[in-house]
């Protein structure tokens, strides 16, 4: 691997937000292609921040940050990208539900999904079942990731779940859901096809939706 | 032995007739249960449009004829109502630095927006909707920023009656005004934008935390002076999965000014909790570190574990909490799972003291007959030495 693609891993796993940009550009320069400086560079540098995050010597203030120092890199490498290469593992429908309009997971689970090449449509907080059921029908999105941190809002993902059942989309449609009051054995009382507990957990339960479709 | 000598015993490893009580705050549906209903659903008296058009016109004034009134009565229902119960110690507040823009939300004073909502019982409750602060010019430009002199001599006004209508039922450990310096800053310029401007804007974030530290010392003091003993300071700084930021981040950010804050309580011999939500564990070294008497919440949601935490920490700082608010302290639980989990915390967390037993957060969907089973349950197995 070129020294330059290792930088950039490095970069990111430093998380180096003043440094990103020469480095990638760096990259260019030496004519590696935008895709690879993706695929191995920031997808492999992400890959060892959500390593640290799991061994506990990263948190939830680093992965934002490593999402700001790939935010940093992203225009450039997409101003000399083909259109359409974006976005090619899928679209993932993102919302908190209705009553509860708390977003900071949501948001951070947007970001590492965008970096890591999924096509992120988010909803934003509050909201309602009908909603989220007409973007899934509108974008043909297979995968919807839903948000709460109150316990008393639990019953705004029960009502996209039945929704989606209702529809008979449940078969094509992987429901993943995350929040602070939401647990295993929640998801299972739910109906969900999966439980995030954490950001990076999302994303990897993401990507083996995607992998599997 | 009367609730504050048992309770501030118990912060000192002393030892008392049984395992205080603690209320974690109790939610307006919670205190009308014990205390009475209004006659009209409160949440009314402000989602309505003739309130909307004067709080949209006369935002200010009508913050302080109107809408702070009506906090300040909510706030001593709270506490009175706790009293009522037959709590040992109450986690008392006086907030005073919020202000409607409408009948839908409001801003508080230190940068954050929040949306004005029905509890679904009929109370006004709020809940965040996101930050007010996401430049530098809108730091230097905020139009609601206090004088803290002003906070703290409001929030002792509020204590020194809390003190002379409550003192003697219940040990009141109080905050005043001021939320957690992290915190505070955190709802001010959003999850997002916090630690990149710790990397990039650090001159700025060290004037907020001076700013904000400087509030929580004035309105402390101010309640030592009122006659609170025990000053307690809600500051979130994990999620269930752990710390939000680093945890030597966190120290180097804040420690300086909790420790300040902390020492100051102490040289007037009083007591300090700190109440963190979340999976505290990589933290609760530091927070010892910089003085703390008493820790709350050890939510049973998050992945830290109360019982590993009293065999590490258990001499040197009070635990405070236990009991969940998810399932236990909820409708759908049966009273007999109330009482097995209280005496199984007992028989845990009691030995050699330093344990008090509380809800792990207040909430609205927390009904009082709940809290008199668990306090019951308390009551009858707490009781040292320790037996069940």
């Amino acid at each position: 691997m070129k020294e330059s693609i290792i930088e950039v891993q490095k970069a990111i796993n430093e998380l180096l937000l003043d440094e990103i940009k020469g480095l990638v550009q760096a990259c260019l320069d030496e004519g590696i292609s935008p895709l690879e400086i993706i695929e191995t560079g920031i997808s492999k540098g992400l890959d060892l921040v959500g390593e640290q995050f799991e061994a506990g010597t990263y948190f939830l203030g680093d992965l934002v940050m490593a999402g700001e120092v790939v935010k940093e890199a992203m225009p450039l490498i997409e101003s000399r990208m083909d259109p359409g290469a974006a976005g090619q593992k899928g679209k993932v429908i993102l919302a908190t539900v209705h009553g509860d309009i708390h977003e900071i997971g949501k948001n951070i689970v947007g970001m590492l999904l965008n970096v890591n090449g999924f096509e992120v449509i988010d909803l934003g907080v509050d909201v309602p079942a009908e909603k989220i059921m007409a973007a899934i029908q509108e974008t043909g999105a297979r995968l919807v990731g839903l948000s709460a941190l109150l316990t008393t809002m639990v019953g705004g993902i029960k009502e996209v779940i039945d929704s989606v059942m209702e529809a008979g989309l449940k078969d094509r449609v992987k429901i993943v859901i995350g929040g602070a009051c939401i647990s295993e054995k929640l998801k299972e009382e739910m109906g969900a096809d999966a439980y995030g507990e954490t950001a990076i957990d999302a994303v990897k339960i993401f990507d083996g939706f995607s992998k599997a479709a | 032995m009367d609730p504050t000598e048992r309770i501030i015993r118990t912060f000192e490893g002393k030892p008392v007739d049984r395992v205080p009580t603690f209320c974690a705050g109790l939610e307006d549906r919670t205190f009308n249960e014990v205390l009475g209903q209004p006659p009209f659903h409160p949440h009314k008296l402000i989602d309505n449009p003739l309130s909307d058009f004067l709080f949209r016109k006369w935002s200010p004034l009508m913050t302080k004829i109107f809408f702070q009134p009506l906090v300040t009565i909510g706030m001593e229902k709270r506490v009175k109502a706790a009293a009522k119960l037959g709590f040992d110690a109450d986690w008392a507040i006086y907030e005073e630095t919020f202000t409607p823009q409408n009948s839908k939300s409001m801003v508080r004073y230190s940068g954050s927006i929040y949306d004005i909502i029905d509890d679904g019982y009929g109370n006004s409750s709020y809940m965040y909707r996101g930050p007010g602060i996401t430049s530098r010019e809108d730091f230097d430009e905020w139009p609601y920023w206090r004088n803290p002199d002003e906070i703290a001599h409001r929030s002792y006004k509020f204590f020194k009656k809390i003190m002379k209508r409550y003192g003697d039922s219940m040990c009141i450990c109080g905050q005043g005004s001021a939320y957690g310096i992290q915190e505070t800053i955190l709802w001010s310029v959003g999850f997002e934008r916090m630690p990149v401007w710790i990397m990039r804007e650090k001159e700025l974030i060290k004037r907020f935390i001076d700013m904000i530290g400087e509030i929580c010392m004035k309105t402390s003091m101010a309640l030592m002076d009122a006659g609170v003993t025990v000053i307690l300071q809600t500051d979130d700084f994990a999620f269930k999965s752990g710390p939000m930021i680093n945890p030597k981040q966190i120290d180097s950010l804040f420690g300086p000014s909790y420790t300040k804050i902390i020492k100051a309580v102490h040289d007037r011999g009083g007591k300090y909790i700190l109440h963190s939500c979340g999976d505290n564990t990589l933290l609760f070294d530091i927070f010892i570190k910089w003085g703390v008497d008493g820790l709350h919440a050890y939510e049973n949601t998050a992945n830290g574990d109360i019982f590993k935490e009293k065999e590490i920490h258990g001499e040197d700082v009070t635990i405070i909490g236990g009991v969940g608010i998810d399932y236990l302290l909820s409708e759908r639980s049966k009273d007999e799972e109330i009482v097995d989990e209280v005496k199984k915390l007992i028989r845990a967390l009691g030995h050699g003291g330093r344990f008090m037993i509380a809800p792990v957060h207040s909430m609205s969907s927390i009904p009082a007959d709940k809290l008199r089973v668990m306090l019951d349950a308390a009551k009858q197995y707490g009781k040292y030495p320790i037996t069940v």
